[in-house]
Order: structure tokens, then sequence, then C-alpha cells
């Protein structure tokens, strides 16, 4: 029987990142994909940016002035509320997987969302008030 | 029944043979302790016999009358319109997702079908095998056990709010992972070995929307990560011994 | 249609998606010990290229950095592998990612050894 649209398709990977009409699993399966594109980036991109430190003392001390400039402390910042994000989903995604947990994953969910909330913040003062 | 009567305007996907879809209008009254599912057939009944949809039981027990509704799953029949709307809403009625469409809300669930099928899912289980989260009525079996009709009523829902199965047929997806665990729970070594495999169990990413909506009990997500945990004592098994 | 293939070729998927969580549980370990002691350096922070020359003339803090930069990156890459899977490839398409990623772990591997041997050599 011919069939239309509607189909799984990999063009439909915008729709990963779709929450409207979803719950709240769907939000941190969003923010794991997201904080991981997000923290691979930075990772090669640090790995490429340290090859400055070989290059001796002007190269890389020049460098870390630009480091300090506002947008890169952002920048900074935000690496650190990914990687604390993901870290805890990480986490929830293996505990629900080796322990009888999936009827709470939501509560697990809204605990480390409050676990990075509060991590942003002490890391983000600490940042900005050096 | 109450005898109010609210004004809803009900916006409809279309779609017919080769060409795209649209979404049609009709400006219907109707009773907000009615259901969805009565609204949809009302439309067809009185507005436009062209509308394709699916439905039988209207009790939540055959999952023919699956859509999304408003974007969200639901089985229509059990909807009720208040529950998704007030006096003057407009409600949105689409297909499932990630099945093929064949006409307007109909679509192609022959895959689950017959993945059912594949995993070995039983549609009459042993009560002990599946206990039960509702008011039912086990049936004596002729071996004296306590027998009932599955949970799972392959409506389809928990394959339509899928991530995964957004991008990929490949996927076996909650409800056919849900089905391979009630039909390994007390042993099945070949379908612990059907699933697993990086289309199976080990392609979740633990969104649990399947969970969300499904209407009847299943709980997909927390099966896949049983099934999970299954095929990881297998494989421990075989390696110290034979699978049983 | 669940298509064949997937019955065809169960992949070490299990064996790759455990080793994703435990590189994941040793990022967590690893992460943690470079964040304390990253704090016992300079003011708190690795300020200066002096600063960090110091720093890796520990041999304890190669070892852990070197350590650290392998589990992340294969994480990483295992974790792009698993998304890309998401777009359901074919056999060949896929053949050609692994060749891919491995190529990019290996690369990113060795030049991260190599950096901070160098690095640490600017001490000796």
């Amino acid at each position: 029987m011919t069939t239309y649209t509607n189909k799984p398709s990999p063009s439909n990977w915008l729709k990963w990142f779709d929450p409207r009409h979803r719950d709240t699993g769907t939000w941190a399966f969003i923010l794991n994909r997201i904080t991981a594109l997000g923290l691979t980036f930075y990772l090669f991109l640090h790995l490429i940016i340290l090859s400055q430190l070989a290059q001796g003392p002007d190269a890389y001390d020049s460098f870390l002035e630009l480091a300090k400039t506002p947008i890169i402390v952002i920048g900074e910042l935000l690496v650190i509320v990914a990687a604390i994000y993901h870290g805890l989903n990480g986490i929830r995604i293996g505990l629900t997987t080796f322990s009888e947990t999936s009827n709470i994953q939501k509560t697990v969910f809204y605990f480390f969302i409050l676990i990075t909330v509060i991590g942003s913040l002490i890391f983000g003062i600490r940042m900005f008030t050096a | 029944m109450s005898t109010q009567k609210w004004k809803v305007t009900f916006k409809v996907h279309r779609q017919k043979a080769n060409n795209s879809p649209n979404y049609d209008e009709y400006k219907l009254e109707v009773d907000p302790e009615e259901y969805v599912l009565d609204a949809v057939e009302r439309i067809w009944a009185f507005h436009d016999r062209s509308l394709t949809f699916a439905h039988a039981c209207h009790h939540s027990t055959c999952g023919a009358c699956g859509m999304r509704v408003n974007g969200v799953e639901k089985l229509t029949c059990i909807t009720f319109i208040h529950e998704i709307a007030k006096n003057g809403s407009t409600i949105k009625i689409e297909p499932l997702r990630n099945f093929p469409v064949i006409s307007d809300l109909v679509v192609d669930m022959s895959t689950l079908y017959s993945g059912m099928e594949m995993v070995g899912q039983r549609p009459i289980v042993p009560l002990s095998e599946e206990p039960a989260t509702s008011d039912i009525k086990p049936v004596k079996a002729k071996d004296g056990d306590y027998i009932r009709l599955s949970d799972c009523i392959e409506c389809g829902l928990c394959i339509s709010a899928c991530p995964v199965a957004t991008t990929t047929s490949g996927y076996f997806g909650p409800a056919i992972l849900a089905g391979a665990r009630q039909a390994s729970i007390n042993g099945g070594a070949e379908t612990l070995k059907l699933v697993d495999c990086a289309d199976g169990v080990w392609r979740c990413h633990s969104a649990y929307e399947c969970t969300e909506v499904c209407p009847s009990f299943v709980e997909p997500g927390k099966k896949i990560m049983q099934l999970r945990r299954a095929v990881l004592r297998s494989r421990i098994k075989s390696l110290f011994g034979s699978r049983n | 249609m669940i298509e064949t293939k997937s019955i065809q070729k169960p992949d070490e998927a299990a064996g790759l998606w455990l080793l994703k969580v435990l590189l994941g549980v040793l990022i967590i370990i690893i992460l943690t010990i470079h964040l304390i002691v990253n704090h016992f350096i300079g003011e708190g922070a690795l300020l200066t290229w002096q600063d960090v020359v110091d720093y890796f003339a520990n041999p304890w803090i190669v070892f852990m950095e070197i350590t650290f930069l392998v589990v992340v990156v294969s994480h990483s890459l295992i974790g792009m592998r698993s998304i890309i899977l998401d777009l359901n490839p074919s056999k060949g398409t896929m053949k050609i990612v692994d060749w891919v990623l491995s190529i990019i772990g290996v690369v990113s591997t060795v030049y991260g050894i190599w950096l901070a041997l160098k690095i640490a050599s600017f001490s000796v």
C-alpha cells in the first residue's frame, strides 16, 4: 500500500531539539545532546589552542590576555555549566539503567537541574569576582 | 452527561494520495464530557465523509484511535474534550508521528505489529508475569493459573513520541522493546539476543516520552531499562557458563 | 520497517555503550581531581606560561592529564558516533564514520600526549 510523508527520516533531526508538547525527559535529552555537541566543539578547540603553549611564553601569555575578555569568560562558564549538566544527566542515565529507578527519573532530573544551577552560580561568582 | 455545549474549532490534518498535507477546519458544538474521538466521528458523519480515521472499540482496548491532539499523543476514545480544550478553543488533530500516513489520520502501523510478532510479545500472559496496575479481572486458564490480557494495546503512541524513532526506522522502538521484555521475562535468551544490538536496547536515550504518553500502564521506558539489565545478565551468564 | 539490517548487524553496541558510561564515570572522577589540583597552583589558576610549565613538572600531573585526554576524547567520539547512528546511516556510511572518528581519536591523542610531554620537557 502506498504511503506518504510522516516517515522517520534523518532530515527530521531538528525535531530532536523541539520541546513543544513534550515532557520533562525530553528536556533532559535535548540538553544532553546540546551539551554533548557544545563540549565536543570546546574539547577540540581547546586542544588546538593549547598548541600555543608549545610556542613559548610570549605566544601563550598574549593569548591569555584574550582569555580575560568577558565574552571568553562567559564562554568558559558555559562550558562549566554544560559539563556539570551533562555529567549529572549521564549519572541519571546510568542510574536508571542499572537500578530500578526509572519511576523517579523526573525527580532525579529536577534535582540535578538544581545542582547544575547551584554549581553554575558558585563558579560564575568566582569567575566574575576573581 | 452535562447539558453544557461548547463551541470548538477542529483543525484536522488531511492528506489524500500524493497531495501535500493541509488542515481543514470544522466548527462543532460539543459536549465537553464527550471524547475527542466522538467529535472526529461527528465530523466524518455530518461534515465530511471523505475523512479517514481509525477506530474500533471506543474503550481503550484495541489501540486503533491513537492521534496527536494539540501536538500530544492521545488515545482519543478516552480523551475528554474538557481535558484538552476550553469553550472557544481550537483543537488540532493530526496522525501519529513516525509512521507513514495512508490517508488523513490513518497511519501504517504494520512495522509495529510485525515487530511485536518478531520478539514474541504475548497478548495473553500469566498474571504472575504481568501484575495488574489497574482494576482488572483475571481469568483462570485451563491449568488453573490466572491469565490476563497484556497491558500493551499496540496503539503506537510511544513510537510517535520517541525522539529516536523520528530519525530512524531501524530502531525497534519502545513498544517492541517493552514487548521483548514481556516475552523474555522468564528467560528467552533468543529474544534477548535479538534486542541486544545498536538498533535495540542500546539506542534509547532516556527521554521517557514513551512512558509519558502510554495510555495503558506499560511504562515502556522502564521496561527498556529492565531489558538492558536482562541482556547484560544473560551476557555475563554466557561468559561463565551457558545462556539459560 | 524494522529493517532486517539491524538483525544482521548486531554491532558491538553493548560494549561501546558500557564503555561510554565507564568513561563518563572516569571523567567525573578525573575532572574533579583536575579542578582540585588546579586550585592549588599559583593563585588558583594557571595564569601564565610559567605556571603551566611548573604544573607539568610533576609527572603525576602529566599522567593525570594524559589519562584525562584519552578518556574525554574517547567518550566524546563514541557519543558523536551515537548521534550519527540515530540518523540511520547505511552500513557503508557507518564504516566511513568509524574510520574518520578513529583517526580523529588517534590524532588528538597522539598530539595531546606530544604536547603534554613537550610542556613537561620545558622544566627539565
